[in-house]
């Protein structure tokens, strides 16, 4: 099957410190792919480099076969891949509305808009009930719920979602994973996963990358990984063959 | 009381142009945290874009000698055209630098518009008759206002009456806003940087163009500095409403206008010279008591 | 002092000698023309340097920008012009001034220390209240006192005789005097750069919250980088009043302003080198641009091609090598030993991130 996302070899820096080195990975077409690691392993600044948001000094983004790297993050968006960043970086001062309607300004098919939204609207009734709020006066899952859907309302191919449990009770976290698989069991959405922690996402995700310091240090498919030994190792980084990286700073895009 | 309410005129009127012209640096300084000085020099463009280029003492009108219908629209364009430019040649190219290089470059080319405007225009002031029908007197009972001065008013309550329904309803006003308070964020949902960015300096240009028209009217003079005094009240009105808050921008620039009409009508003679420091020792005051402004904006808060 | 103190020293200190050096060969050669039009050129060149290293004396440590440091060209310059200018002159045009200034006249030191204490005072003031603001806000407060300055001195008639000038300054300043006092200029920025409250500035300008973090009180070392700058240039400021003789507010604003910025910003607005160089390779092309305003080549260009000239120079600056011509580098002599050369190499290998 012909990958959707390839991540080839990139390697990311922020002024002295490097933050990826070299790392890799590919997403097939409505697959979940979930990257878990440490604070600062450099989680954020993959799906930023997929994003746009920061570019690559070596290596290659590829999207169904054609090299993204190094292109404008609104480029990359018309392509059809979104970004729901860690901390939401919802638009606090307009409206639910208006949140969900900037997600539909770059599409030409009014009709859809409209379905999609009237659809989201319809799985997250908490939004419905808000949609003349300001956004910055939802509570943290409502906030998240509504990046997601504003991530959606662009109707991307590949959707991809920094942390969305942080700071979030695991509840919300379970609804909000609930949603997510919907979206892709429906629309076949390709899914691109950041956590800190594997113990849900090993029920939820295809495969699974762990990184640390800047270097991905396993990757498998989940059920293989499922009794945890090997997630431990890596992720921790002791007994096991991983180099003694320094710790890479990790960045906001 | 007919003096003060007289006063109370005035300060709307000059309140009405701080507040446009601080409009148009507010409105930059939102989306590309760009302190914008040459923004008093798109004020000045606007207004030697009503009269022949040359260096003679006397200006002859060319655009300013068009039917209103056409020659409102040609200054806009010009002075949109001249925003629109100094995006692409000096914005642009710095559009990743750091706010104070920002800074530096907008003051350059504050001094490179001015300078080339003497260039081509001479640097002696001169004097232009525009709408001089304007300068007639409404009488309300005792009190005399300057057709001008309602002119003035009523043309800005409508540009910001206009900017405010497109921020509000348009496709493209709600992607400014978006933008203004999280750019990158903006681009991540598909938003062009580039297309918001030159959007805003257009608008810029458009308020810059209206300010130009409606002082040049009041003052009958040109000058290749002309601008700068405006801008650095706006200045003064961008920082004391809130910087990055257009709300504030506006509060601003009528608190400005009301306040220098106010130490211009009531200060002892001897201290009227002084208005410009009172009124700029004033900014400094707001600034130490709340450095966020009269109307904070949300997003304002500076990476530390 | 044996050699092995001595070596270090001289290397610690070499970029300021080598400028010094650089300085002394042009006010040399400008003496040997025996040029008057040369002459003055310099010596406001040197004067420049002393304003510009002023300057750079905050914006470089801290990396805040100031429009407002021309305030304190123009405080200074008036101090001086209080001290010097003749009694029978002040006490008829400048009454407000207190009585011992009025009946005296102050020898040339005095008149230069008053031009950098005063600054130094008001500097204090203003730096007290305006320094904990973020750099945006700072920048604008100093704008804004740049036109309280312009204001008050163009209006308070009875101490710096208002719109109409002062006269009488004894015209002291030369290309030597200048260059002795660029000299102390450098000297003085280089030893506060080098110090331990340089140094703790650096480092709030280069991360501000690790810098707070490891203890610095970034407040205090900015503003005693703000006072120590002001002073310079309000020192330049007096020196320029007794280049030019005679005083008028006019010269003390946005134009000033921006040349010296775009001086230390041509230059490289990071480095001591920068702010020396740029403002020896401005005046160098302002000159040539003056000389073809004037007809230098046969067609003389249009009135402004000089300033429209700089401007244009100074975006390019910005867009094209934002580290400025020295890229924030200081002058040394260039060492050839092997591991420094392998150094260098990576540094410039290093690839760009966005």
């Amino acid at each position: 099957m012909k990958p959707l996302l390839e991540i080839d070899q990139i390697h990311v820096r922020y002024g002295d410190m490097t933050a990826l080195r070299g790392v890799s990975i590919t997403v097939a077409e409505s697959e979940v792919v979930c990257v878990i690691g440490p604070n600062g392993a450099g989680k954020s600044t993959t799906l930023a480099a997929v994003a746009g948001g920061v570019k690559p000094f070596r290596g290659e983004v590829r999207l169904n076969g054609t090299a993204i790297t190094g292109r404008a993050p609104e480029r990359i968006a018309a392509l059809g891949v979104s970004l729901v960043p860690e901390g939401r970086h919802i638009f606090g001062s307009l409206t639910v509305d208006e949140n969900l309607a900037i997600g539909g300004y770059m599409r030409n098919d009014k009709a859809g808009v409209a379905a999609d939204r009237a659809r989201l609207l319809d799985l997250l009734p908490r939004l419905a009930e808000r949609l003349h709020y300001p956004a910055g006066r939802l509570s943290g899952g409502e906030q998240q719920m509504l990046a997601i859907a504003r991530a959606v309302m662009t109707r991307p191919r590949l959707l991809l979602v920094d942390e969305p449990s942080l700071g979030l009770a695991p509840k919300i976290v379970d609804q909000i994973y609930e949603i997510l698989l919907d979206l892709r069991r429906r629309d076949g959405l390709t899914l691109l996963i950041n956590e800190q922690s594997s113990n849900r996402i090993l029920n939820h995700a295809d495969r699974i990358h762990v990184l640390r310091a800047g270097v991905i240090q396993l990757e498998g498919r989940a059920e293989d990984l499922r009794d945890g030994d090997a997630i431990r190792h890596a992720y921790f980084g002791f007994g096991h063959q991983a180099p003694a990286a320094p710790a890479a700073l990790e960045a906001a895009p | 009381m007919i003096g003060l309410l007289q006063n109370l005129i005035d300060a709307l009127s000059l309140g009405s142009i701080y507040a446009l012209t601080a409009l148009g640096i507010g409105l930059l300084f939102g989306i590309l945290r760009l302190i914008n000085f040459a923004h008093g020099d798109f004020i000045t463009i606007g207004a030697y874009a009503l009269i022949v280029p040359s260096a003679d003492v006397t200006a002859r009108m060319l655009i300013g000698d068009f039917n209103i219908a056409l020659m409102l629209p040609a200054i806009a364009l010009i002075v949109i055209v001249a925003a629109l430019l100094t995006d692409a040649l000096v914005f642009r190219p710095l559009r990743r630098s750091s706010p104070p290089t920002l800074m530096i470059g907008s003051f350059a080319v504050s001094y490179i518009i001015q300078n080339a405007v003497l260039m081509m225009y001479g640097s002696r002031p001169k004097a232009i008759n525009l709408w001089s029908d304007a300068n007639t007197q409404v009488i309300i009972g005792d009190l005399r206002v300057p057709m001008l001065q309602v002119i003035t008013l009523v043309v800005t309550l409508a540009l910001m009456a206009g900017l405010s329904v497109f921020l509000k309803k348009s496709r493209y006003g709600v992607q400014m806003r978006a933008a203004a308070e999280d750019f990158r964020m903006a681009q991540y949902l598909g938003v062009r940087g580039n297309f918001v960015i030159g959007l805003a300096f257009a608008i810029s240009g458009i308020l810059a163009s209206a300010v130009a028209l409606l002082y040049v009217t009041q003052s009958g003079s040109l000058s290749h500095t002309m601008g700068v005094p405006l801008a650095l009240f706006a200045f003064v009105a961008v920082v004391i409403g809130g910087m990055g808050s257009l709300v504030g921008a506006v509060v601003g620039g009528f608190l400005v206008g009301f306040i220098v009409t106010m130490l211009q009508a009531y200060l002892p003679p001897d201290l009227r010279a002084f208005r410009d420091a009172f009124a700029f020792a004033f900014v400094i005051l707001v600034l130490l008591v709340r450095p966020a402004g009269l109307v904070p904006a949300r997003n304002t808060v500076e990476r530390v | 002092m044996s050699a092995k103190t001595l070596l270090p020293a001289l290397a610690r200190h070499q970029s300021p000698a080598l400028l010094a050096l650089c300085l002394l060969a042009i006010v040399a050669l400008a003496s040997l023309t025996g040029s008057d039009t040369v002459q003055v050129t310099v010596a406001e060149m040197m004067i420049r340097v002393i304003v510009v290293v002023g300057l750079y004396v905050f914006i470089g440590n801290s990396g805040i920008i100031s429009f407002g440091h021309i305030g304190f060209m123009c405080v200074g310059a008036y101090a001086a012009a209080w001290a010097t200018a003749q009694p029978t002159f002040k006490q008829i045009m400048l009454s407000g001034l207190p009585v011992f200034l009025q009946e005296a006249e102050y020898p040339f030191l005095v008149a230069v220390a008053g031009s950098f204490a005063l600054p130094a005072l008001v500097a204090l003031i203003l730096g007290a209240a305006i320094m904990r603001l973020s750099g945006t806000a700072c920048s604008i407060a100093t704008f804004a006192f740049l036109v309280i300055v312009n204001s008050v001195y163009s209006n308070w008639d009875s101490v710096t005789a208002g719109v109409s000038s002062i006269i009488g300054i004894p015209t002291v300043v030369g290309p030597w005097i200048g260059f002795a006092f660029a000299l102390l200029a450098i000297a003085v920025a280089h030893l506060f750069q080098i110090s331990r409250f340089g140094l703790m500035l650096r480092a709030s300008r280069d991360d501000e919250v690790a810098a707070r973090a490891s203890a610095v009180d970034v407040l205090k070392v900015r503003l005693a980088a703000f006072v120590l700058s002001a002073a310079l240039v309000g020192m330049g400021g007096g020196l320029y009043a007794q280049f030019l003789g005679i005083l008028t507010v006019d010269p003390f604003y946005l134009n000033l302003s921006f040349i010296t910025l775009a001086m230390l910003v041509v230059g490289g607005m990071f480095s001591l080198t920068g702010a020396v160089c740029g403002v020896v390779a401005v005046t160098a092309i302002v000159e040539v641009l003056r000389f073809l305003e004037r007809g230098g080549l046969g067609v003389a260009l249009p009135q402004g091609s000089q300033e429209l000239g700089l401007g244009v120079l100074m975006a390019l600056i910005l867009v094209f090598r934002p580290k400025g011509l020295t890229g924030g580098r200081e002058l040394r002599i260039p060492r050839r030993w092997p591991q420094l050369g392998f150094r260098r190499k990576r540094l410039e290998q290093r690839p760009q991130e966005g």
